[in-house]
């Protein structure tokens, strides 16, 4: 896939601590990207430095084969996660003010403003100031101006805060949307429900490190380590005592259908697993137990990957 | 429209349209007129208690020339001080003439509550006269009174200032005192109400977190620059907006009240002979002629209300500047204090200086704090009714604009780290330390 935006090397440090060290990563055209990480680990930093808000101590960024210049900017949407508004300041007004912040004529973000308030729902806000709305409300507004401006590259810093599932999924919705429009999308999250949901590609940044990059289930099935879950009806002790020899068990739940969790060594192989459970029980269903990310996230953070 | 300028614009109607704008505009030549005439009132204010002195004339000649005013009221008294004091009597005091009074032995006043300088100086006057008079007669001078009456004058002393071109002009010291006071204080309480505004609204729109979304659409310098000039516009707009009040209402007094005064303040400086019945009794010495000439004068106005002007934008510029890097270093309001000290120092000093540049426009302390540019805006103004020499005055107003980019440039460094630093309250030394960060 053509590759958008690359990070090379990024080093920044502050008094004191270095918020990134040597830092790469390559935003293929057109995807949703997640930057997943602990509180701290550097995201917003990596974040503000491909805004251009601050200047790496060293390495470079490139946006669609060129060196991120200081124009390159207006080719950006960013969504901070800390986002406030003008409270005093009507809910229409202040968009057009953010809109013309962006570059786009008055008469011009009237009309883009005008289309995705009808499509949100919220035309009748226009005229509303600001301290009226809910915090989702303004969250909805802070989207939109995010994205009026048609930039190529969005960057969402945790968008489903303080949204409710019909929302969140909206907004989802119109993320993915977006991409299939062609917009490059970095999405920074701690929520690894939706990053298994919307991201196609991720980097894992910890303690200012780029400790894991790749596609989501590229990762997923790399960290998969050889556990199977197996339902059935039948004799448990039986086929406990027939699999001991050819794997571990893990865990023996009984209800309705009876499960065992395994772990399948080098020793053998899933098909002559499958075999002996054949001979003895009713199988209900085999399957791989891949690893969420939200596991990932956890073990690669404690560093047990 | 640059961005600065979008910003500057938004600035601009957010504020003007707030009510708060609108009674501060009507309410503020109120205060004004109030905070400068009620101190006056003040001390024209006089107890109307009429307070009882007792005499005790030992000299037996004064005594009874003295004349009760309408706030003392002279009783002459046949008993001693002792036996007075005795008597415990609801009077001020009792004034006492010893016998030699003439000779040295002067008076002696004693009172029961706090003697005033009014009083003293009332007495003292009385007094004087009396054995002046009394002296007087000893030498037997024939129509003493007549020769008095003759020997009186009063003379009228109009100051002319050569100007460059040779010309000389009326210049009075007190419109020039007036001028001085109420545009150098005027300076002061703008920059402060107009740079403080600039620190609030640095401070609100970083705890609302609307700079986190801003940053990346525009620069922080351009955040900063956009602020500044906003409020400069509201500044300005406020400003005209009294200049004409105060053009339209003092003129239409001035022109229905004065009208003769000012005719004859004219004709007395061109030295044409008056004839007071026909100025309508309009009395009229040489310091209000000159007054009068001088208020009347267009070059004059124009230098004062142009100065007045270029300082009042310069000043503010150079503080505002200060003020949003203080505003963008803390999270709220209550931490400005240990920042704000050392930017309100140069200006409180200013006031101070500008007291005695008011006495003497010229000393060296006045000069140097006129073209200091922390301290120009406040004394330079009130140099200005005086008369200042050119090169002083574009020498300062360089220094001022200069220092302004200097300023400003600084301050955005440190405004681009501080509205990104929560938490901790930032020393000055830190303030420093952020100037030098790479971004």
């Amino acid at each position: 896939m053509e590759e958008f935006l690359r990070v090379e090397h990024v080093t920044k440090q502050f008094a004191g601590h270095k918020a990134l060290d040597d830092v790469s990563l390559t935003i293929p055209r057109g995807s949703v990207y997640g930057l997943l990480g602990p509180n701290g680990a550097g995201k917003t930093t990596l974040i503000r430095i491909i805004n251009r808000i601050t200047a790496p101590d060293s390495g470079k960024v490139f946006i669609g084969g060129k060196e991120l210049q200081p124009e390159d900017v207006g080719r950006i949407g960013y969504l901070p996660e800390e986002r406030g508004l003008y409270k005093n300041m009507k809910v229409g007004e202040q968009a057009i003010y953010f809109a013309r912040l962006k570059g786009l004529s008055r008469p011009e973000a009237i009309r883009r403003l005008k289309e995705w308030f009808v499509r949100f729902g919220i035309e009748s806000w226009w005229n509303k100031k600001v301290e009226e709305l809910s915090k989702g409300m303004a969250q909805k507004m802070q989207f939109i101006v995010t994205v009026l401006h048609e930039p190529e590259l969005l960057i969402f810093d945790e968008p489903f805060s303080g949204f409710d599932p019909v929302n969140a999924n909206l907004l989802k919705e119109e993320i993915l949307k977006l991409r299939d429009k062609g917009s490059t999308v970095i999405f920074s999250t701690h929520n690894m429900a939706s990053v298994e949901e919307i991201c196609d590609d991720i980097t894992l940044i910890n303690a200012s490190h780029n400790i894991l990059s790749g596609s989501v289930d590229a990762i997923r099935r790399a960290h998969g380590n050889g556990q199977y879950l197996l339902s059935f009806r039948g004799d448990v002790e039986a086929l406990s005592t027939a699999l001991d020899e050819h794997c571990t068990i893990l865990a023996n739940e009984e209800g309705e259908t009876d499960s065992l969790k395994l772990h399948i060594g080098e020793e053998s192989s899933v098909r002559e697993v499958i075999g002996i459970a054949n001979e003895l029980v009713e199988i209900r269903s085999f399957q791989e137990m891949i690893p969420s990310m939200n596991d990932i996230f956890i073990r690669a953070v404690a560093g047990k990957l | 429209m640059g961005k600065i300028g979008i910003i500057a614009q938004r600035e601009f109607n957010e504020r003007v349209r707030k009510k708060s704008f609108i009674i501060t505009t009507i309410l503020m030549p109120l205060f004004m007129v109030a905070i400068m005439f009620i101190p006056m009132l003040m001390v024209n204010m006089k107890s109307n208690e009429v307070r009882e002195i007792y005499v005790v004339d030992e000299s037996g000649v004064i005594g009874d020339k003295l004349e009760s005013t309408t706030g003392l009221k002279f009783i002459p008294s046949d008993m001693p001080l002792d036996q007075i004091k005795e008597q415990q009597l609801d009077i001020f005091g009792v004034l006492v003439l010893s016998k030699n009074i003439a000779d040295g032995g002067g008076a002696q006043l004693y009172t029961y509550g706090t003697s005033t300088i009014d009083i003293e100086s009332e007495i003292r006057a009385q007094v004087e006269d009396i054995i002046e008079t009394e002296k007087l007669k000893t030498y037997n001078i024939e129509n003493l009174a007549e020769i008095l009456a003759d020997v009186e004058t009063n003379i009228s002393l109009s100051v002319k200032q050569f100007s460059d071109d040779g010309e000389a002009k009326d210049s009075s010291s007190i419109v020039a005192i007036v001028a001085a006071y109420i545009f150098g204080f005027l300076i002061y309480m703008f920059v402060f109400l107009y740079g403080g505004m600039v620190m609030q609204g640095v401070i609100e729109e970083k705890s609302n977190k609307v700079l986190e979304v801003m940053v990346s659409s525009v620069k922080p310098f351009q955040l900063m620059m956009g602020k500044i000039l906003g409020i400069a516009s509201v500044a300005l707009t406020q400003l005209l907006i009294w200049v004409v009040f105060i053009v339209v209402v003092g003129g239409g007094l001035m022109s229905l009240l004065a009208g003769d005064m000012i005719e004859a303040a004219q004709a007395m400086s061109s030295g044409m002979p008056m004839d007071m019945e026909a100025m309508g009794g309009a009395m009229m010495d040489a310091d209000l002629a000159a007054a009068i000439n001088t208020l009347t004068d267009p070059g004059y106005l124009f230098r004062l209300i142009g100065g007045f002007i270029v300082y009042f934008i310069g000043g503010y510029l150079l503080y505002a500047a200060m003020f949003a890097a203080v505003g963008s270093a803390v999270d709220n309001e209550k931490d400005t204090q240990n920042l704000q000290t050392p930017i309100s120092m140069p200006l409180i000093l200013a006031l101070f200086v500008m007291l005695t540049a008011m006495q003497d426009p010229n000393s060296p302390l006045a000069v140097w704090c006129s073209i200091i540019p922390f301290t120009s805006p406040i004394v330079m103004v009130a140099r200005l009714p005086y008369g200042v020499p050119a090169w002083e005055l574009w020498t300062s107003i360089g220094v001022l604009f200069a220092s302004f980019f200097a300023i400003v440039w600084l301050a955005g460094k440190v405004y681009r780290v501080g509205i990104f630093m929560y938490g901790k309250k930032p020393t000055f030394k830190e303030l420093y330390k952020w100037t030098k960060y790479k971004m």
